[in-house]
């Protein structure tokens, strides 16, 4: 109820921050327009053009694209401005109020900055989602649904995860603004289901790169692909990924309180 | 009852990497890193009771803002220990986080590109303060501090002065008991500066909450505190009435003196010469203070003086001497 009371306050304002210049504003506006027009063309070249690909149906493209677009969205809405904001607190020092708030630092640090312009990317990608597993309901069942979207979510858990292991590297280097940089390229491999890489390379964009987690996984389990020991076991990783990134949080706020000056 | 802070023997150390200037020592700074410890803190000790406003002073460079840091909770201590309102500060119990708060006057906590008002909301709602007692906190901050005119306009078109006004009033919406205040009136002017003293003091009466304050302005300090605490080089060196300090180092008066001619007349003779990087044209002497009268009247009387002026010397330069002598 707090979370949610927070998350909207910070909505508020960010929603006030980006209304704080107009002719800002207005360029945002068109943009975003412009860019959402761009995706559903890109989109319609796509499906008018390819049937299957790596041997997946168009409808299971089109929820793994709307899958991959709630990635992309994550990143651009919420990861991206959030560590551009935390890389330079930590360097002017405002990252000091920040620890002192009497609030979780990780869920403050990764929430307060929200790219308000992107919501309907959301909205898309949530539309993308809704009609390509409707699309495939011939050979789905509500069981493969509900395993999709609990993956789905598990996916963003560890894509979270990464990130935070990511930024919290910056309290050791103090500089280390390239964080996101390399979570957009690991995140870029996820584009495409991973069984159009070749073997060697799906080991990597699977298990060692965990990014492919939060896009193609979730689909093999749209398709029936996965065993219940594997579901669990992807439950279990986001479970203990994100136990691990708060842990490693906190040892760099300990560092960080133990460095600055 | 037990003190509202209590530091016991508090230590911090701290690592810093160094390294030559130049071109070569930067790329071998690159590979392997020299680290120099700094002790900026050293066994300090002092209890501080509630309701006093205790200033806390020092050179630059001293270990001020390092033990600030450690008593809101900030920073680890090497060694030693702090208590505040009965928490151990480092260990960021939200609890404690409520019941205190820490304001720096060169760090922004409001957003920039909003009105202070949107800010102060978000924070109601970090610290979960209920709408009414929100509302009364307010107008009391209102009342003293006159925010009202200013929590319309977007942060970065205030003034410095406005500015501090509403960092400040942030910073006590949660009804905080105890405020660690980091040179909280620092690039203002002296209208400025006295309407944030008045205010603290003010604050105090009403509240009853305990201060400690960091500043470079020695009118800040007489004014607000009646007790200092000095430390220096990281350690603890006066910790008592302000009265007592002065009569340690009221001996000292500054006399600067701007000739006529050249500067080329030796000063040192009667007092001893020290450097004022902020005024160029005058050169200052040192001397006792029961030797002002005598020494004015000798140098007016021996050199072409243009322009003359007694004043204390500067409240950091005070300090170093008094404890380096």
């Amino acid at each position: 109820m707090q979370t949610l009371k927070l998350l909207s306050a910070f909505f508020k304002m960010n929603v006030q921050m980006s209304l704080a210049y107009r002719a800002d504003t207005v360029v945002n506006i068109l943009l975003n327009l412009m860019w959402l027009g761009w995706e559903l063309l890109s989109l319609n070249i796509i499906f008018s053009n390819t049937e299957t690909l790596g041997g997946w149906g168009l409808g299971e493209l089109i929820a793994l694209l709307g899958v991959f677009r709630l990635v992309n969205t994550l990143m651009i809405a919420l990861i991206w401005p959030n560590t551009e904001k935390f890389n330079q607190s930590i360097r002017d020092g405002s990252m000091d109020y920040t620890i002192l708030q009497p609030v979780n630092s990780m869920f403050l640090v990764t929430f307060s900055r929200i790219t308000v312009w992107r919501f309907w990317d959301l909205i898309l990608a949530v539309v993308l989602i809704v009609v390509g597993v409707n699309m495939s309901t011939a050979t789905t069942t509500p069981l493969q649904i509900l395993t999709f979207i609990l993956l789905a979510i598990t996916g963003m858990i560890i894509i979270y995860s990464l990130w935070i292991v990511l930024i919290a590297l910056t309290f050791w280097f103090v500089k280390f603004d390239n964080n996101v940089t390399i979570l957009q390229a690991l995140l870029d491999a996820g584009r495409y289901p991973a069984t159009v890489y070749p073997v060697w390379l799906r080991i990597i964009v699977t298990f060692i790169i965990p990014i492919a987690v939060a896009t193609t996984i979730p689909l093999q389990a749209l398709r029936g692909e996965l065993e219940m020991t594997q579901i669990l076991t992807f439950i279990l990783v986001s479970i203990v990924s994100f136990f691990l990134a708060s842990r490693i949080w906190r040892a760099g706020l300990k560092q960080y309180s133990g460095a600055s000056s | 009852m037990s003190p509202t802070i209590h530091v016991q023997q508090l230590s911090k150390t701290y690592k810093v990497p160094e390294r030559e200037g130049g071109f070569s020592a930067a790329v071998r700074g690159f590979f392997k890193r020299k680290y120099k410890e700094v002790k900026a803190v050293q066994r300090v000790d002092f209890k501080i009771e509630q309701g006093e406003i205790v200033g806390f002073l020092g050179p630059n460079g001293a270990g001020k803002t390092t033990t600030l840091k450690m008593l809101s909770g900030l920073l680890h201590p090497s060694n030693g220990n702090a208590s505040v309102l009965g928490f151990t500060p480092w260990e960021l119990k939200p609890d404690y986080l409520r019941s205190m708060t820490l304001v720096m006057g060169q760090r922004n906590r409001l957003s920039w590109d909003i009105p202070a008002a949107d800010s102060f909301l978000l924070h109601q709602a970090i610290y979960r303060i209920p709408d009414n007692e929100y509302k009364q906190t307010y107008k009391e901050l209102d009342e003293l501090l006159e925010l009202e005119p200013l929590m319309k306009k977007p942060v970065r078109n205030l003034s410095l002065g406005e500015r501090m006004k509403c960092e400040i009033a942030a910073g006590l919406l949660h009804r905080p008991k105890v405020l660690f205040l980091d040179e909280p009136t620092i690039g203002l002017d002296i209208t400025g500066q006295a309407r944030i003293r008045e205010f603290l003091r003010e604050y105090n009466k009403r509240t009853g909450a305990t201060i400690l304050l960091t500043s470079h302005y020695m009118a800040d300090v007489t004014a607000l505190c009646e007790r200092i605490i000095i430390i220096h080089h990281g350690q603890l060196k006066y910790d008592g009435g302000i009265s007592d300090l002065s009569k340690k180092i009221a001996p000292f008066k500054l006399i600067g003196v701007m000739l006529a001619e050249s500067n080329s007349h030796d000063l040192s003779k009667y007092g001893e010469l020290v450097q004022n990087e902020e005024d160029w044209e005058k050169q200052y002497i040192q001397v006792k203070a029961e030797d002002v009268t005598r020494v004015t009247s000798r140098l007016l009387a021996d050199l072409p003086i243009h322009d003359i002026t007694i004043a204390d010397p500067p409240i950091e330069d005070v300090i170093e001497q008094a404890f380096n002598s």
